[in-house]
């Protein structure tokens, strides 16, 4: 049966390959970079300068450089294993001969690019979620440490077990929490689309170099999309405004995500707001996933 | 025209319709994150300029945190070196890179206020003169900066109280009204701890010629829970003999301090050991509570000017 005549998206064909393409990504050893997030994170515990704080403030700059220092090699990671994971995919692929035996079969070309661009989507999930396990549990060892510091000190100068309390949920709030996740889940996010944009490079694209540095530089530029945005819309002259026009329709915004170094800061974000991130993500995801089916679908191979 | 040609221009097709969709979504969703603090406004020409290569990592969202963290060790190594103007102006580019995170606001401005400017005061081999401008320069360079963190960060209770305690330090340059303010704004935040109150009780009680207005907030202090501690109830006395001279001291005394043991105590270091209060009463109520309590002279608190 010809692979045109078969319904796409199959949700147990896109898994299949999504589990091979995560496996196939595994094999490349890529959770070695585990070991390096791990010496950052031991190196962020010991980043405790000696300060002037007040009892209230003692300690809490490691609980700054130890989320600081996670959730910016989390960053790294995430987007270097985005563009280059699918940067090399298909042409890997190409060059096993592994496309051929698969698009032999009756495989859609839309279920091999979902199956390909979900495993990468998947190792990028696995990963973050082992780096933010490692990151929250150092984070609440350490928090506790300050906690008890800051209350051995609080002891000391007479606070009221009132004001004790209110030292320790402050504190608290720097440690683990749940708007700290919602950080690493706008990491993950920014991941995605950046996969997305690698996976619509890689299916006109003659090389995994070409791929992997045009996607560098879309990520570059889309951390100025928004700038380019708001350009357009307030700025003058006909041809920046056209120029910033173009860089506003084709590349992603990726300011959106950067909501993530006001988190760290302590800034509380609501289930709204991250709603609104997922949902400018999804939107990516469909958009450019379609326009990689659309050219890769007749594409000769 | 060939399929594949065809299929490129629809997919070209597909991602400028797509972007002509999304673009006032995003910029909303852009101007709405901004309001709610969670984007920063674009970053001006001049500031770009100051950050040099810093303005890209400021632009790359997940890494501006952790680039401020970097600088803030660099920033510790300058303290070492005693490089004040090389540390002032890191925290200057940290606090750009993290504006919401307090702890860079009160460390820089305590490595300014503090530490710089007690440096320049101790450096021997500088004419007396230089030596204080430069102490009074980096006092005053240490304030703005915590008065620009307090600022932008309206909500940090911990920085409105390093700002009162910088205007009340002995050693500084006081400023009792601006640092009752900053308590004050400390205060409303809502999460500071009681004793920030109770510190703009204090500053409003040292204010020239508008120490009477802190008598309805000492009072409200002093009666509440917790409030009879030495420095309040001293206050609260000597600011109830200004409201009325006429007042029986003795009852407001039983009143205010229990017994004239801890009166002539409490009374005793407040009139010794404290600098800019009001006085009023406070002498010749120590002198009545050392007959009462029969005080030797050696003893007296009086005799010391």
């Amino acid at each position: 049966m010809s692979a045109d005549l078969v319904r796409p998206l199959n949700p147990r064909r896109i898994t299949v390959l999504a589990v091979n393409t995560f496996t196939q990504l595994v094999r490349m050893k890529v959770f070695y970079f585990l070991a390096v997030f791990a010496a950052v994170l031991i190196a962020a515990n010991f980043l405790d300068l000696p300060v002037h704080a007040a009892p209230e403030s003692a300690g809490v700059e490691v609980l700054y450089s130890i989320k600081s220092s996670c959730t910016g090699t989390m960053t790294l990671f995430s987007l270097v294993m985005a563009i280059v994971a699918t940067a090399l995919l298909i042409p890997r692929d190409v060059e096993d001969r592994t496309l051929y035996t698969i698009l032999a079969k009756p495989v859609p070309r839309l279920d091999y690019l979902l199956g390909k661009l979900l495993g990468v989507v998947a190792l990028i999930f696995v990963s973050l979620l082992v780096m933010d396990l490692l990151m929250t549990a150092v984070l609440a060892l350490r928090t506790n440490a300050v906690v008890e510091q800051q209350l051995h000190a609080a002891e000391h100068f007479g606070y009221t077990a009132e004001m004790k309390a209110a030292l320790e949920a402050e504190t608290r709030q720097l440690g683990p929490t749940w708007n700290l996740q919602a950080a690493v889940l706008a990491i993950f996010l920014r991941a995605v689309v950046m996969a997305c944009v690698a996976m619509l490079l890689s299916t006109f694209s003659t090389s995994t170099l070409f791929t992997a540095v045009v996607g560098f530089l879309v990520l570059f530029v889309g951390f100025f999309q928004a700038d380019a945005r708001e350009f357009y819309f307030s700025g003058s002259g006909t041809l920046g405004r056209i120029g910033a026009l173009l860089l506003s329709l084709f590349l992603p915004d990726l300011q959106s995500f950067n909501v993530i170094d006001a988190i760290i800061e302590g800034k509380l974000i609501e289930a709204g707001q991250l709603g609104m991130v997922a949902g400018v993500t999804a939107f990516y995801f469909l958009v450019y996933t379609f326009a990689s089916w659309l050219i890769f679908a007749k594409k000769e191979i | 025209m060939k399929t594949a040609t065809r299929r490129l221009i629809a997919a070209v097709g597909l991602l400028a319709a797509a972007g002509a969709a999304r673009m006032p979504v995003e910029q909303a969703m852009t101007e709405r994150f901004r309001e709610d603090g969670l984007l920063r406004e674009p970053v001006d020409v001049a500031t770009q300029k100051k950050l040099g290569q810093g303005f890209f990592a400021v632009s790359l969202g997940g890494l501006r945190t952790l680039v401020a963290t970097i600088w803030n060790l660099r920033a510790f190594g300058y303290f070492e070196g005693k490089q004040w103007v090389k540390l002032a102006d890191t925290y200057e580019t940290i606090v750009l890179l993290a504006p919401h995170s307090d702890y860079y606001w009160d460390t820089g401005s305590w490595h300014m206020a503090y530490n710089a400017s007690v440096d320049y005061r101790n450096r021997e081999h500088l004419p007396e003169l230089r030596r204080e401008a430069e102490w009074r320069q980096w006092v005053e360079r240490g304030t703005a900066f915590l008065e620009e963190g307090a600022r932008q960060n309206p909500d940090s209770w911990r920085l409105w109280a390093a700002l009162g305690r910088l205007y009340v330090d002995p050693f500084k340059l006081i400023d009792y009204e601006k640092a009752a303010e900053a308590y004050h704004r400390s205060a409303e935040t809502g999460n500071a701890l009681p004793y920030v109150r109770r510190a703009e009780a204090l500053c409003r009680a040292r204010i020239p010629g508008r120490e009477d207005e802190a008598l309805p907030l000492v009072r409200e202090l002093n009666d509440g829970p917790r409030g009879k501690v030495p420095t309040l109830n001293c206050v609260r006395f000597v600011l109830e003999l200004r409201a009325d001279p006429g007042i029986d001291r003795d009852r407001l005394a039983a009143e205010v301090f229990g017994t004239p043991e801890r009166a002539w105590r409490e009374l005793g270091d407040f009139y010794l050991g404290s600098k800019d209060y009001p006085m009023n009463g406070v002498r010749t109520m120590l002198r009545r509570l050392e007959r009462e309590l029969q005080i030797p002279d050696e003893q007296s608190v009086l005799r010391n000017p």
